[in-house]
């Protein structure tokens, strides 16, 4: 499902106008990464937990010439879904 | 993180953005909350353009075993809720800078720039690949300029929407025109895998040489190693049988005729493999012996006067022991039990504390290569044996 179509649903289920929808989604969008990179993580009820997870660095090996490289470590923008709805969707 | 945003905090920051009253940020809320899940289970993917998208992985059923039982049980495959962020957000998050000013632009300038220097990245980097042959990168880099493009339907309404209703947006969206905080972050990806991806062609071809070449000079030297040390052992051995071609075989057949009792299962034994062997021969010589030992003992007592020492038996020891220990063999041992026959019924069972004669035995009765002395020897070992059974 792209944009588009989720916003005309949520648009349905509010009662909200569909151009309204559409930019309350994407001040909510500018709102969590302002919050995400201010080192936040955003709960989003019933859903889960959008957080920022930090990578380890790690040394890989080049598998042909042995040489050895650092990937430095970074942040990840990860999605922990609340247990209630992993189980929802478990199965569909 | 220790911090979070919690629902209402961001109902409230919505409200006071988008200058809706928190109810409709509520109910929008929720809504989005509500055909999100919706969305995910009718389509499994909700994509959220400025953000990402939300999947639902099919996980497959896999078997496994009972760790009680050791049944096998089958663990059924379910779906797993899975998000991956948008490729600008993602990049944002992991340059990780925290200024809220340097996010704004981004939507509008990521989009652009980059494609265009991933695009260029990726040509080079799958013209170096093709060099080196299959890669497991090439499929790694290659995927990374593909989601970039997506990005960029998001430009289209963000910027727009932002100046218009709301006073707080602009001091965010005034620093758009800077750029110069980008093209910082953008050109350090393209630094890193250049170096690395140089190195590749030249770095094999060196080592594969060098190790090659080590190899074929290990490999010969242990060949020359090799066959000079065949040469030389096969060389040795076929001179030592031409110097000394009789002194194995006698020794051979010493080694057979001198097997020293130690239990009575084991005299019984080599006595019998023993006799076989050698034939009539002794037997005949014990006959003569038996004829001679019926007429005086004495006569063959007599060489035994000179002793070198009187030891008691003690728990442990043995005749065979004692024969080495005095005569330098074990095999000689029949000559103490000779010497001492007055007092031992049983040469394999000696009473301890028994004073054993240790006599001093000629040259000739320890010449091994001596005919008569070996025979002798023989025969007081056969008697001595003889003397175990009863």
């Amino acid at each position: 499902m792209l944009t588009k179509e989720f916003v005309s649903l949520i648009a349905e289920a509010s009662g909200l106008s569909k151009k309204d929808a559409e930019q309350l989604l994407s001040t909510t969008n500018a709102i969590m990464r302002e919050n995400l990179m201010a080192g936040k993580a955003i709960q989003l009820q019933g859903l889960g937990v959008l957080e920022i997870k930090e990578r380890q660095a790690r040394i890989i090996v080049h598998p042909r010439t042995g040489e050895r490289t650092t990937i430095p470590s970074k942040n990840q923008l990860v999605f922990r879904p609340v247990a209630n709805m992993k189980d929802e969707l478990k199965k569909v | 993180m220790a911090d979070k945003l919690s629902w209402t905090e961001l109902r409230r920051a919505l409200a006071s953005r988008a200058g809706v009253t928190e109810k409709v940020a509520g109910t929008f809320l929720n809504a989005l909350a509500e055909q999100l899940k919706e969305g995910l289970r009718t389509d499994k993917q909700v994509k959220i353009n400025g953000l990402g998208t939300f999947k639902l992985q099919a996980v497959a059923p896999r078997k496994s075993v009972n760790i009680n039982t050791g049944e096998e049980i089958v663990i059924e495959g379910y779906n797993k809720v899975v998000f991956s962020p948008e490729a600008g957000v993602k990049e944002m998050i992991e340059s990780n800078q925290p200024s809220d000013v340097s996010h704004q632009p981004a939507e509008g300038d990521f989009p652009i720039d980059p494609i265009k220097k991933l695009g260029e990245q990726a040509d080079e980097i799958v013209g170096l690949l093709a060099d080196l042959g299959q890669d497991p990168n090439k499929e790694a880099e290659t995927e990374e300029p593909e989601p970039v493009v997506e990005p960029e339907p998001v430009v289209v309404p963000e910027p727009v929407v932002k100046p218009e209703p709301v006073v707080e947006p602009e001091p965010v969206v005034e620093p758009e025109p800077i750029v110069k905080p980008e093209p910082v972050v953008v050109p350090e990806p393209i630094v890193k895998p250049e170096p690395v991806k140089e190195d590749k062609p030249k770095k094999p071809k060196k080592y594969h040489f060098l190790r090659d070449l080590l190899i074929c000079v290990i490999v010969l030297l242990l060949l020359l190693g090799g066959g000079y040390l065949l040469i030389r052992n096969r060389l040795s051995s076929w001179l030592e049988s031409l110097a000394q071609p009789q002194q194995p075989q006698t020794e051979q057949v010493e080694d057979t005729i001198s097997a020293p009792p130690s239990d009575e299962a084991e005299t019984e034994s080599r006595s019998q493999i023993d006799m076989i062997p050698e034939g009539d021969i002794p037997q005949q010589q014990i006959l003569d012996e038996f004829l001679a030992i019926s007429d005086g003992i004495e006569q063959e007592e007599a060489p035994y006067s000179d002793l070198i020492t009187t030891e008691e038996m003690h728990a442990g020891s043995r005749l065979t022991w004692m024969s080495k220990r005095f005569y330098g063999d074990k095999r000689y041992w029949p000559y103490l039990y000779d010497a001492n026959r007055d007092r031992i019924t049983n040469p394999s069972n000696i009473e301890i504390g028994t004073p054993i004669r240790v006599p001093r035995l000629t040259a000739e009765q320890l010449d091994t290569t001596n005919a008569n002395s070996r025979a002798e020897l023989e025969r007081l070992r056969i008697e001595a044996e003889a003397a175990c059974r009863k």
